[in-house]
């Protein structure tokens, strides 16, 4: 069975980010599955109306006031006509919206809900619960996700954040990480052919006292991103040990700061600035290093650390929220976010770095068989699975479904689309709060019987679908074999680029 | 090892299926925060039975067993899932992404979810007593304000000489000042005694650590040893360099209410004068030094301010001076230094402001007054009550209890018995009332709010786990 899937964001291509390249990657391989997706984002400048990318993505960049940073005005019914065309137009049944801090993809998820689609919600960032913003969020969530069929996280700790946050059944929350495109990050080409005579191993890392270990930072030099960390690690990282250099690329706000230490410290000579480098740039600037460090405060999955080991990299990192979960400990090393911990862990990886402990040779093979986007899609595709019925409700939530389980708290795919039940379901979000949300919800819902009115469906034509791949259904003992089939389709389609 | 490797084996201890819990139950299969909330036991003891129906059908109280039968009836289930690959068959579930795991990506594992969230972890119960001790800041500041109130429209009647009152405030200050300086000094003697014990132990415990530490963090470690004198000589350098510059800093420090103090005490620069005379004795002079400046740029200025702002009419000067004096009252730092918050607020609220505010008040009531005197009396007062005092509570506060808690009292009394002389308009036996009033009233309400903050703090919760951003902990040595 295949589905038609509208993937909701704010942020999308031409922005660069983890998100954009998420639902880029997984809408790409759920077409190679044989659905149809389309995604719908806001109108970036210049780029306004309908396009295609690669593999017949379809994007509808809709108009829309941008508020901050590409997040555009939380007007929670103006998005309601213009959303329910392109759904009848394109006859989507399965709504998916990413990233909770994009109104647009709430008030999507509202609105499906209204017009009876299945919805679907990623989540890719955590939240506290002590400050304002985060309050207002968890909020806006909660009246989203009060009505949903499934949630979708990236790490187990974004998992546990989000059914904190929006007070949901654990069981409608699926962890599934990020992936990289492993063919995007490989290490350096010559290193596969220095390899021992005697035993075959790689060698490439038997270095020498005195050859010069560089460490690697691509992030964007925010707070949040550990940059006061890094600006207090360096000097004392560079006088313990005299053969080691710094690659620093992102830029930010702490920019500053960073150049302020180097001068401090005249670091200059050993400390390189590249300034904000493009994705595509990533793996180039990596492979320039022994080491990437990673000094982030928080970081739901943190694909950065997974690219680095990807590229063949040593990883010294914070144990910050999801980092813990995402790599195997013989890549790793680990730190508190202190000071004295960073540097005694970086030391300690390149004292393991100098006396050859470490096979980072071997790193990319693994990581590729750990994360890909066609495992990821397939795991998605099991939630669509899920939701829509195709998957028994047992088989799904497991045997012990439904018991003491009110109407309130429905579960995806029995959950019943009756405007009363889906009233119950927001009455319960807060003793002013629900009462505001289903207010909302009577108001969207006049406004969906409105628009039935005024603008009928058999008025609106529906599209002729990009020609459609042949469904690719795992068979339970073909994976590997389908894996390693769309490994092959993915690094075909890859290397056209993103937009067709 | 990462850390969520052990965890399961760990997890039979901390099941406890009581019959109470079990009792509060009212949905099994539902995990909401509460379940976090109420128990000091990790929320997971409550819903024994198994939200994925493991433990339900082998004896709901999950023993580690029971649940490795319940993953292999899983397993079997599931094993015609096609991503169940698995290179590892081992049967417990890893809070991991990077290892293909045989269960589905919705499973909830019920001894691992929320195992790190943390409920109110710096919670301190308030204590009666202390919380009424603690309230003695306001309720002193509040009477200072009053008492200023007061005083000024005992000024404005033209029932007190200004003189008077500035004469009064003007010795108390000197008192005050005497006293203070000579608890600097009895400050400064102590922490060179613990300057001198603290190093010896550095040097011991630098020497253990540093055993302890691996190979590679060692020469670090020596050169923290060596670095830090050197950064502090280096700051001392710069900001001891001019022999006016300290005095200069101390008296912009008082006014503004900041806790000039332990800064003060802790720099050594005033040493490294080549000056015949000791470097309390400079500072001293250097204080009264800016005192007279502040006293004759008063002097000067007081016509001008007693012209500032004749214009405007008096409803709209009294409207203006007392939201300047709330703003006085609600932005005061009465975190009085100390501790780590204290730090925060005073970031966020500068003292300054309450400070500038009441001072503000104070220019703008003295338009109202009739002559230069009066407008330099009241200018003088509101310097010494809203800049210099609260310096010296908040020193006092740290000294002595005892001295604090009468001088609460005094100022209590005070305020009660200015308030009633000024609404009596002169008589005395209102001064005993209204003290004696105020007092009791006062008592009462620090009694009742104390008692309401212990009955809130039960609202509390604040929730904390590893998606919280991490608070770097960093030596500001480069700054």
């Amino acid at each position: 069975m295949t589905y038609n899937i509208a993937m909701v964001c704010d942020f999308f291509f031409p922005q660069p980010g983890g998100v954009e390249s998420h639902i880029y990657q997984l809408s790409t391989k759920l077409i190679d599955r044989g659905h149809k997706v389309i995604v719908i984002t806001h109108a970036y400048e210049g780029r306004t109306g309908v396009r295609y990318l690669t593999n017949g993505l379809k994007v509808y960049h809709v108009p829309f006031f941008v508020l901050y940073r590409e997040t555009t005005f939380p007007t929670v019914f103006s998005f309601f006509p213009i959303f329910r065309n392109i759904i009848i137009r394109e006859s989507v049944e399965i709504v998916h919206g990413h990233a909770s801090l994009s109104s647009f993809c709430h008030e999507a998820i509202l609105h499906a809900r209204t017009m009876g689609l299945r919805t679907v919600f990623t989540d890719h960032s955590l939240f506290g619960f002590a400050d304002a913003a985060s309050i207002l969020t968890n909020k806006l969530l909660k009246f989203t996700l009060s009505d949903v069929d499934h949630v979708i996280c990236v790490s187990h700790t974004c998992k546990e954040n989000t059914v904190l946050r929006a007070s949901l059944d654990p069981l409608m929350v699926s962890v599934i990480p990020n992936a990289v495109v492993a063919e995007n990050f490989r290490p350096l080409a010559h290193q596969e052919h220095v390899t021992s005579p005697v035993d075959g191993r790689p060698l490439h890392h038997s270095l020498r006292p005195h050859d010069t270990i560089t460490i690697v930072v691509i992030s964007r030099l925010f707070y949040n991103k550990g940059t006061d960390l890094l600006i207090a690690a360096i000097p004392r990282i560079c006088a313990a040990h005299p053969y080691v250099r710094f690659i620093i690329a992102g830029s930010g706000p702490k920019a500053i700061d960073v150049e302020q230490m180097l001068e401090r410290n005249v670091l200059q000579d050993r400390v390189d600035m590249l300034g904000p480098v493009r994705h595509e740039e990533v793996r180039d600037v990596m492979v320039r290093g022994h080491i990437y460090l990673h000094p982030s405060l928080t970081e739901a999955f943190g694909t950065v650390i997974v690219e680095a080991a990807s590229c063949g990299l040593y990883v010294v990192c914070t144990r910050v929220g999801g980092i813990p979960e995402v790599l195997p400990p013989h890549m790793t090393t680990f730190a508190k976010p202190e000071e004295d911990d960073l540097v005694a862990a970086t030391s300690k990886a390149i004292a393991a770095l100098r006396q050859g402990r470490l096979e980072t040779g071997r790193f990319h093979e693994q990581v590729r068989t750990m994360y890909s986007w066609t495992d990821v899609a397939e795991r998605t595709e099991r939630v669509y699975d899920g939701i829509s019925g195709v998957l028994s409700e047992e088989e799904f939530y497991g045997s012990s479904t439904g018991e003491g389980w009110s109407a309130a708290r429905g579960r995806a795919g029995v959950q019943s689309f009756a405007l009363i039940d889906r009233l119950k379901r927001y009455y319960g979000c807060g003793i002013w709060a629900g009462k505001l949300f289903c207010l909302c919800v009577v108001i969207d819902y006049l406004i969906f019987v409105f628009l039935e009115l005024w603008a009928p469906r058999d008025r609106i034509d529906a599209v002729r679908d990009w020609p459609r791949k042949p469904p690719l259904r795992e068979s339970s003992s073909a994976t590997n074999a389908a894996i390693g089939l769309g490994r092959k389709r993915s690094a075909r389609y890859r290397d056209q680029g993103w937009e067709g | 090892m990462t850390p969520y490797e052990g965890l399961p084996a760990k997890s039979p201890a901390k099941f406890p299926v009581s019959g109470s819990r079990k009792a509060q139950i009212l949905d099994p299969s539902r995990l909401a925060p509460e379940d976090a909330f109420y128990a000091q036991s990790p929320p997971r003891g409550r819903r024994a039975p198994s939200p994925l129906g493991l433990g339900l059908g082998v004896g709901g109280n999950g023993t580690p067993k029971a649940k490795g039968r319940a993953g292999e009836a899983r397993r079997k289930r599931t094993k015609d899932r096609g991503r169940s690959s698995s290179r590892r068959r081992k049967g417990a579930w890893k809070k991991l992404l990077w290892v293909k795991q045989s269960y589905p990506d919705n499973y909830t594992d019920e001894y691992t979810f929320l195992d790190h969230l943390q409920r109110n972890p710096r919670l301190q119960p308030y204590e009666f007593w202390r919380l009424v001790a603690d309230s003695t800041v306001i309720v002193q500041h509040v009477c200072s304000v009053i008492i200023f109130v007061c005083c000024f429209t005992g000024i404005f009647q033209e029932r007190v000489s200004p003189v008077t009152v500035v004469g009064w405030s003007s010795s108390g200050t000197v008192l005050g000042w005497i006293l203070w300086d000579f608890w600097v000094g009895q400050e400064e003697r102590a922490q060179k005694m613990v300057e001198e014990a603290e190093a010896s132990s550095i040097e011991g415990e630098d020497g253990s650590s540093a055993s302890s530490a691996t190979s590679a963090s060692v020469p670090m470690r020596e050169k923290d040893a060596v670095g830090i004198p050197y950064a502090n000589g280096n700051a001392a350098a710069s900001s001891g360099g001019p022999g006016i510059s300290p005095g200069i800093s101390l008296a912009v420090g008082h006014p503004t209410g900041a806790p000039t103090f332990a800064s003060y005490s802790h720099l050594p620069p005033y040493g490294d004068q080549t000056s015949s005379l000791s470097p309390r004795t400079q500072q001293r002079i250097a204080t009264i030094k800016s005192a007279i400046l502040i006293y004759c740029a008063l002097l000067g200025l007081s016509p001008i301010l007693k012209s500032l702002t004749k214009s405007t009419t008096s409803d709209s000067i009294w409207a203006i001076s007392a939201w300047l004096m709330g703003i006085n009252v609600a932005f005061f730092d009465y975190g009085g230094g100390g501790g780590a918050n204290s730090d925060v607020t005073r970031y966020r609220f500068p003292a300054s402001l309450s400070t500038n505010a009441a001072l503000m008040a104070s220019t703008v009531l003295a338009s109202r007054l009739s002559s230069t005197t009066h407008v330099f009396s009241l200018t003088l007062f509101s310097i010494e009550v809203f800049g210099l005092f609260p310096v010296f509570r908040r020193h006092l506060r740290h000294v002595s209890w005892r001295a604090n808690t009468v001088l609460s009292f005094l100022l209590v009394v005070a305020a009660g018995g200015a308030i009633g002389v000024t609404v009596s308009g002169g008589r005395w036996t209102a001064a005993i009332v209204g003290s004696v009033l105020g007092s009791m009233l006062i008592v009462l309400a620090m009694g009742i709010c104390s008692w309401w903050l212990i009955g809130l703090q039960k609202y509390k919760n604040e929730i904390h786990g590893p998606w919280d951003p991490a608070r770097p902990i960093i030596r500001r040595r480069w700054d």
